[in-house]
C-alpha cells in the first residue's frame, strides 16, 4: 500500500518535472523575445532581466519610419488570398481524389504532396527568372500563386481523408431525396468536412504567414511581408534587436490568437480524418 | 405509381461483369423481390434503376419512358440503402424530413412535422427524433433510413435489404408491417433480400439472381415448387434441398441410393423425361419430402444412420447418412435420436423434383400444373 503510493508520487513528480523542463525549453525563446522588445538599444547587451522597460521600440516600429503596418496588411492579403485560392482549388481536387478513379491518380496525389518536400531554396532560382519574365515578380498574385506550394498539398491531403470517410451512398441518398448536386455539396458535404476544413485552412494560413524565402526573393519593395520586413532592422552599422523583436512579436500575434480560438478543432480536425473506420 | 422495365442491362466494373443482360418488367403497384446471394448484382440493379449507376448497355424505362438520361433526383424514386446512408450531422427527425425539404419535394414545415411523426411512430422511433444517427443502434438507424424512404410518395420504392440488420423479432414484425404498408401505399416496390423467407412472404413475384444473371422470375410458389435449376432450388428453403443422382432403368423405373430394388417415378414425370431425352437424371427432395421411421415399416423404407441432430426450436433438422449420401430432413422438435442410431427413410416420389444431370436444369415434377394452379 505504502509502496504503491510512493510509486504514484514518484511518477507524478517525474512527469511534472519533464513537463516543466519542456515548457521552459519551448516558451523561453518567446519570453526572451518579449523581454527584449521592451529594452532600449543601450541596455540590449548589458542587462538580462533587470532593465528600464520602454515602449520606444513599439513606437518606432508601428508608427514611425518603415511601413511595418503595410507589410502586415500585405501579409494578410497574400496569406489569406493563398488560403482562399487553395480552398477554391483544393476542395474539388480533394473530392476528385477521394471519389473518382482516373489514370495515375496516386502518382498525381503524390506529386502534389511532394511540393512540400522540396526545399524552397531549390526551386526559387528558376521561379525567380520565370516570375521576372512573365511579370509576376513583386505582385500580390505572384506570391499567392507560389504560396500554393505551401498551402495546397496540406489542404488536399487532409480533406481527401475527410471525403473518403463519407460514404458515397450518403451523397446518392441526398440526390434521390431531390437535392441538386450543389445543395448536396453545401448541405451534406460541407458540414461533414468542416472540422478538417477549418483545421487545415488555419494551418495552411500559418505556414503561408511564416513563409520567408518566397517573399524575400519573389517580391521587391512593392509587396513586402512581415517576415521580410523584420530584416530591415538589421542596419549597416548595428542590429536593432529591440525593434526586430517587436516586429516578430506583432507578426506572431494573429497566429497565436487564431490557434487559441480553434485549438480544439485543430487537434481533432487533423487527427480525425486520418483514421479510417 | 409506375411500371419499371429493364431491357438488356449490362454493367461492367473493370473486368468484372456485374450485370449480364438483365431483362425484367415490374408492374404498377407490384411488390417485386430481387433475391440472390451476396455479390449477385442485386444492389447494382437497384442503383441502375435509381440512376446512380449507369448501365454500359441497355435501357431503363419508367412508365414506358426511357430514363437513361434522366438524373436520379428527377426520377422520383425513393431508396433505402443497405448501409443506411443517413446524414451523420442531422438528427433522426431532420433525416426523415430531408426529402420533404428538398427543392423538388418541398412541403411546408407543418406538413413535414406531421409526416415525420407519422412515419416515426410507424417505425417505432418516435422517442429518438432528437438524436443523431451515431447515437442510435443499428436497427434504429435502419428504421430511420426506412422512414426517410417511406415519407414520400414516389414512383417506386427501392429497398436494399431494409430489415436485414434488425433483430429477429423486430424483423418478423417489420416484415408483416411492410407487407401491410405496401397494400396501403399502392406503390411499386422493388425489394432486395438474401433471406428466402422475406422473399417468399413479401414478393408478388421474385427474381432470383446469381453472378449478374437472372435465373428465374416467378411467384413464390413457382420458384419454390418449380425452381429453374439446382441453384435456385438450393437457395430457396431451409434446410437445403437434397439433390442426388438416380439411375434410369427403363421409362418408369429408377434405382437410387445404392439400393437393390427399383422405384417407380410418376407417369407424367416419366413422360416428360422421355420426351426431353434426358439421359442423366437427378432428383430433388425438400426436407419435408422424405419420411423417416426408426422401424422398417415396409419395403420402401431405406436403412441409414443418424448423422446429426440439430434442434432449431419448433423443428429439428435431422441429417441421415444413406450409403454415403447425406439427406437433410425436417423432424418434429421432440425427436429423440442419437448419432449413429439406425433409421429408415422413405422417399416421397410424388413430391420429388427432377433435374437434368448434365446442365442441372429443372425438368418436371408430379402434378406440376395442378400445384401451380395453371391449366
Amino acid at each position: 500500500m505504502m509502496k504503491n503510493r510512493l510509486m504514484d508520487l514518484l511518477k507524478n513528480v517525474s512527469a511534472y518535472t519533464v513537463i516543466c523542463l519542456y515548457s521552459i525549453f519551448a516558451i523561453f525563446p518567446l519570453i526572451w523575445l518579449v523581454i527584449i522588445s521592451f529594452k532600449s538599444d543601450t541596455q540590449m547587451y548589458n542587462t538580462t532581466f533587470i532593465f528600464t522597460p520602454t515602449l520606444d521600440n513599439y513606437k518606432i516600429v508601428l508608427f514611425e519610419g518603415a511601413d511595418y503596418i503595410q507589410a502586415f496588411i500585405n501579409n494578410i492579403i497574400v496569406s489569406g488570398g493563398a488560403v482562399l485560392l487553395s480552398l477554391l482549388v483544393g476542395v474539388p481536387a480533394a473530392y476528385a481524389f477521394a471519389r473518382y478513379n482516373f489514370a495515375k491518380k496516386e502518382d498525381l496525389a503524390f506529386t502534389i504532396l511532394s511540393f512540400k518536400f522540396a526545399p524552397e531554396i531549390l526551386v526559387i532560382l528558376p521561379l525567380f527568372m520565370i516570375y521576372q519574365k512573365i511579370g509576376l515578380y513583386d505582385t500580390y498574385f505572384g506570391l499567392i500563386w507560389v504560396y500554393q506550394l505551401i498551402t495546397l498539398p496540406l489542404l488536399i491531403w487532409v480533406l481527401r481523408g475527410y471525403f473518403e470517410e463519407i460514404s458515397v451512398e450518403v451523397e446518392q441518398a441526398a440526390n434521390l431525396d431531390g437535392y441538386p448536386w450543389y445543395s448536396v455539396f453545401w448541405k451534406i458535404l460541407v458540414p461533414l468536412i468542416k472540422p478538417g476544413l477549418v483545421a487545415s485552412s488555419l494551418l495552411a494560413f500559418i505556414f503561408a504567414w511564416n513563409s520567408f524565402t518566397f517573399p524575400l526573393l519573389l517580391s521587391g519593395f512593392q509587396i513586402e511581408t512581415v517576415t521580410v520586413a523584420a530584416l530591415r532592422y538589421i542596419g549597416s552599422d548595428t542590429v536593432h534587436y529591440g525593434q526586430m523583436a517587436v516586429a516578430a512579436a506583432v507578426a506572431a500575434l494573429p497566429e497565436v490568437v487564431l490557434a487559441l480560438i480553434i485549438q480544439k478543432h485543430l487537434v481533432r480536425g487533423l487527427s480525425f480524418g486520418a483514421v479510417k473506420g | 405509381m409506375a411500371k419499371i422495365e429493364l431491357y438488356n442491362i449490362t454493367k461492367k466494373f473493370g473486368n468484372i461483369t456485374a450485370l449480364d443482360n438483365i431483362n425484367f418488367e415490374v408492374q404498377d403497384k407490384e411488390f417485386f423481390v430481387l433475391f440472390g446471394p451476396a455479390g449477385a448484382g442485386k444492389t447494382t440493379i437497384l442503383k441502375t434503376i435509381a440512376g446512380i449507376e449507369f448501365p454500359d448497355k441497355g435501357e431503363v424505362r419508367i412508365n414506358d419512358k426511357n430514363v437513361n438520361m434522366v438524373e436520379p433526383a428527377k426520377r422520383d424514386i425513393s431508396m433505402v440503402f443497405e448501409n443506411y446512408a443517413l446524414y451523420p450531422h442531422l438528427t433522426v427527425y431532420d433525416n426523415i424530413a430531408s426529402p420533404m425539404r428538398s427543392p423538388l419535394h418541398k412541403q411546408d414545415e407543418e406538413t413535414v412535422k406531421k409526416e415525420v411523426h407519422r412515419v416515426a411512430s410507424m417505425m417505432k422511433i418516435d422517442h429518438l427524433l432528437d438524436r443523431l444517427p451515431s447515437q442510435v443502434s443499428n436497427g434504429q438507424r435502419q428504421r430511420t433510413a426506412l422512414g426517410r424512404c417511406l415519407v414520400r410518395d414516389p414512383n417506386v420504392f427501392l429497398m436494399d435489404e431494409p430489415i436485414a440488420h434488425l433483430d429477429a423479432k423486430l424483423r418478423h414484425f417489420m416484415r408483416a408491417e411492410l407487407k401491410e404498408m405496401q397494400s396501403e401505399f399502392d406503390t411499386t416496390t422493388i425489394y432486395v433480400t438474401h433471406d428466402y423467407m422475406e422473399a417468399l412472404s413479401l414478393g408478388d413475384r421474385i427474381a432470383i439472381i446469381n453472378e449478374g444473371k437472372i435465373l428465374q422470375i416467378g411467384t413464390g410458389d413457382e420458384v419454390y415448387l418449380t425452381p429453374a435449376n439446382e441453384f435456385v432450388a438450393k437457395f430457396m428453403g431451409e434446410p437445403e434441398i437434397n439433390i442426388f443422382d438416380i439411375e434410369l432403368e427403363d421409362e418408369t423405373q429408377v434405382k437410387m441410393l445404392g439400393q437393390e430394388r427399383s422405384y417407380t417415378i410418376e407417369e407424367d414425370v416419366a413422360e416428360v423425361i422421355k420426351e426431353g431425352e434426358h439421359k442423366n437424371i437427378r432428383i430433388g427432395l425438400r426436407g419435408n419430402d422424405i419420411a423417416f421411421s426408426f422401424n422398417k415399416e415396409n419395403e420402401e423404407y431405406i436403412k441409414g444412420q443418424v448423422y446429426s441432430v440439430e434442434p432449431i426450436g419448433n423443428k429439428t433438422i435431422l441429417v441421415v447418412d444413406v450409403n454415403g449420401q447425406l439427406l437433410r430432413l425436417i423432424a418434429p422438435n421432440d425427436l429423440q435420436a442419437n448419432i449413429d442410431d439406425e433409421i429408415f427413410v422413405r422417399i416421397k416420389m410424388k413430391k420429388a423434383m427432377f433435374f437434368d444431370g448434365d446442365d442441372y436444369k429443372y425438368i418436371y415434377r408430379h402434378n406440376q400444373n395442378e400445384l401451380l394452379g395453371v391449366e
